[in-house]
């Protein structure tokens, strides 16, 4: 990439012709042809790109071309109807619904996980005692180890010991809860009631994931040199006023990047509902909308329009991405960096 | 750069599911554009073996049948047992048995490419939609209409009716192989020790409501996947009460089928139950073995609607010395349209013979041999489950409680046999169960369940990308 920005400089630049363009460009020609050269090339860019274009781009490309037809998936045959599972989808009550709850899962999941896993990074990085070396608590290799642990297990198996944690007559939930006494939770149904099931599915999910952003935050403020930190002690900044001017500012990228990844995951979110809520929950307060995109494609046979709610979601998640540049941006970050 | 990909990098089952259906889509795509014609042509392309009275169907010598089953409760042994009968009648005919635990999504590639197999067990949670695949499937008349390795003609072996619920449009095109018996289950051993008999009637079943709860127990429970196995008991209430009137309204997605007296009557029968609290709380969050456990082992819970796949289902969480045995669906008032008696049975295991496939003649060939006494007799032995076949289960029901009383069940009801489409054809039974769910924990009324439900069929009726199946 350097060797032909600079080659196309050279020959851009060179106003006056004479042999030095000549020299330059035949140079630039001789040494794209060595083996090393081509090889290289075909390593790193032909077979990537072809790769990429083979199994990423043109699964979308016919996803969205199969978007606009009214294909049942189990026939080579397929209907061009234009827009019209667009207009289909944007009246169906369930499948709106559906983006509803995946929608609000976007925001609360990402910003409870990356407050509580920022908080416990803090701590066990520059939240220790005041005196002496910038360090964290006592013991916070123990508790980043620790705190790690779900990340380990798999989202499925995750959804699966949580679904029997959450069982309303054998579960250790309401099991705990009983035992201190209160008795209204006895046979409470967690994931079955309406006004409690999406809190419980995103309790398990940040659960699950707030050990992994915690790593990786306490890698990005190992980055930031200790100086700002003494710094900011000496001139007189508490704890939680380091965290909020030094720290944050600092390893600004790294939260953006965390933002996204993790509100991708909950856009998606059809591990843990398929554990924990196969059937959408309660009043399908817990529905997202991969599991109605699979429910349509596989159960109804309508892969058209199950295409269609794919387009969407891809839409959605796109946008949520912009979303998350853009408030950064607003707020002094420059998103480039983040790559 | 990275982080844009990234989004669409996640969409894995998009990518999933759909890339491998789309790359092998693409050639046949390309074909159907060119010679632009349908589906669904009839395309045995197998050169035919000689017909006979022992190969109907002139299976070629050393061709070989591709035969997909579906992995679950029943498991794959069976349809080897069958394949090997196959192989011992027919010459030089080899059958390949593969198990799949998720039906559509294994074959969907396959069924686009115009390659599906011979034989499909189109069974399970991840089964095909009939309605999807009905027009590329064989006719299965002359599969019942052959005769059977001992002689006699197929048809004349089975229990009546088995064939409805494969039959769509007039079209015989599934073959649902395991007799299925609705019905409510209970132990014979705590009834007769607790001196408690079955209810016939929704009064009844309140009032020994009462009786349970004067022994610490509840009446009945559910889990949360299987809040519909209500909805089938209510249904089946109904269609005993109203007769076919109540079915057809169903089948057909009548506006305001749900508000026929009958159903209605079901409903506030079942919500009497509730409201008086007989119901086990939590079962919408209870995943459904776990609640089933509740009655099986833990006795918390004393009646269980579902299918006669149960025992086998809960094999090993069932107490020692419950006697599973299962009764009629109860009616409603004294003078309903069909007796108690009239049972809710279907057949399950969908058996079915692609059009397209390579050896259509060996799949109905396969059907042939799993119709017959010994693959029959050999699946109602290991399987503790009846076959459509007559016959083949001993008076002590190879030891089964349950399978004995199904098969008592068989013979009171007599002709008086009825089943239903409409949920699994249309795939309704996961919108269906949130309604249930919300209305089984005394979230919601009857108005809300019968609106619930009209919604759900009114949402069916009137997308005309949907085809429908008439009933009558």
């Amino acid at each position: 990439m350097t060797t032909l920005a600079s080659g196309g400089v050279t020959s851009g630049v060179s106003a006056p012709p004479g042999g030095l363009r000549r020299i330059g460009s035949a140079r630039w020609r001789r040494r794209n042809l060595t083996f090393d050269k081509i090889s290289f090339f075909l390593v790193f860019l032909v077979i990537p790109v072809a790769f990429y274009v083979g199994f990423v781009v043109s699964p979308f490309v016919q996803a969205a071309y199969f978007s606009l037809t009214d294909w049942t998936g189990f026939t080579p045959a397929m209907n061009f109807i234009g827009l019209s599972n667009y207009a289909k989808l944007f009246t169906d009550s369930t499948f709106l619904q559906a983006m509803g709850n995946n929608i609000l899962m976007a925001f609360v999941v990402p910003i409870v996980t990356l407050g509580l896993a920022m908080f416990f990074a803090t701590l066990v990085t520059v939240g220790g005692s005041t005196r002496g070396n910038i360090k964290g608590l006592r013991n916070s290799s123990f508790y980043r180890v620790i705190s790690f642990f779900p990340y380990v297990i798999p989202a499925i198996v995750i959804g699966l010991i949580w679904s029997q944690i959450y069982d309303p007559s054998a579960g250790l939930l309401n099991g705990i809860l009983t035992r201190l006494g209160l008795e209204q939770f006895t046979s409470f149904a967690w994931l079955g009631d309406p006004r409690t099931a999406r809190w419980a599915v995103m309790f398990v999910i940040i659960w699950g994931l707030v050990g992994f952003y915690m790593v990786l935050f306490i890698a990005a403020i190992k980055g930031v040199p200790a100086e700002v930190f003494e710094a900011a002690r000496i001139d007189g900044a508490g704890r939680f006023r380091t965290a909020i001017s030094i720290t944050i500012p600092l390893i600004r990228e790294n939260v953006q990047t965390a933002f996204i990844y993790i509100g991708i995951l909950a856009l998606d979110a059809f591990v843990y509902m398929a554990a924990l809520e196969p059937g959408g929950g309660p009043d399908n307060t817990t529905l997202v909308m991969a599991q109605q995109l699979f429910t349509t494609a596989f159960a109804k046979g309508q892969f058209g329009y199950a295409c269609a709610m794919g387009v969407v979601l891809a839409v959605i998640t796109l946008a949520y991405a912009g979303l998350v540049f853009a408030v950064n941006r607003i707020f002094g970050g420059k998103s480039e960096v983040g790559e | 750069m990275d982080i844009n990909s990234r989004p669409l990098g996640r969409r894995d089952f998009l990518r999933g599911s759909l890339a491998a259906a789309a790359l092998a889509a693409t050639g046949s795509l390309a074909a159907c554009a060119t010679s632009g014609t349908g589906t669904s042509t009839s395309q045995s392309s197998a050169p035919a073996g000689q017909v006979s009275d022992t190969n109907p169907f002139g299976v070629q010598s050393g061709s070989t049948v591709d035969a997909v089953i579906f992995k679950g409760g029943y498991g794959i042994d069976y349809a080897e047992f069958a394949g090997k009968q196959v192989e011992a009648k027919q010459q030089g005919v080899t059958v390949k048995v593969t198990p799949t635990t998720k039906v559509a999504q294994t074959l969907q590639p396959r069924f686009v490419a115009g390659n599906p197999p011979d034989v499909i067990d189109n069974s399970g949670a991840g089964l095909i939609g009939i309605n999807t695949i009905r027009d590329q499937l064989a006719e299965l008349n002359d599969v019942i209409e052959a005769k059977n390795y001992e002689g006699t003609v197929i048809k004349d072996t089975l229990y009546p009716g088995v064939t409805n619920p494969g039959t769509f449009d007039g079209k015989f095109i599934v073959l649902n192989y395991a007799l299925t018996v609705y019905a409510i289950w209970y132990s014979a051993s705590l009834f007769d020790q607790m001196g408690w008999t079955v209810p016939k009637t929704y009064d009844e079943m309140l009032a020994l409501g009462e009786e349970a709860k004067g022994k610490g127990k509840y009446l009945l429970g559910w889990g949360k996947e299987a809040a519909t196995y209500y909805q089938t008991m209510a249904i089946g209430s109904a269609i005993k009460e109203g007769g076919d009137e109540v079915r057809l309204a169903l089948e057909n997605l009548k506006p305001d089928c749900w508000s026929l007296p009958p159903i209605q009557d079901v409903f506030n029968g079942l919500k009497k139950i509730i409201d008086a609290g007989y119901m086990k709380p939590g079962g919408s969050g209870t995943v459904f073995t776990a609640a089933q456990a509740q009655w099986s082992d833990a006795e918390d819970f004393i009646l269980y609607p579902s299918g006669g796949w149960i025992e086998n289902e809960m094999k090993d969480q069932t107490k020692s010395g419950f006697k599973m045995t299962g009764a009629p669906e109860p009616v409603v008032s004294s003078n309903s349209k069909m007796p108690w008696e009239a049972l809710h049975s279907t057949a399950g295991e969908g058996y079915i013979v692609p059009s397209q496939g390579k050896n259509v003649a060996g799949g109905k060939e396969f059907l042939r041999a799993m119709l017959s006494k010994d693959a029959a007799v050999n699946f109602a032995k290991t399987k503790l489950s009846s076959t459509i076949v007559k016959g083949t289960v001993p008076a002590d029901g190879f030891g089964s409680t349950a399978l004995q009383s199904q098969i008592q069940m068989l013979e009171k009801a007599g002709s008086n046999i009825f089943s239903w489409n409409f949920v699994d054809l249309y795939g309704m039974n996961t919108d269906q169960l949130v309604v249930w769910n919300s209305f089984l924990s005394g979230d919601s009324d009857v108005a809300k369940l019968t609106k619930g439900l009209q919604d759900i069929t009114d949402k069916v009726a009137k997308d005309d990308s949907i085809k429908k199946v008439q009933v009558s």
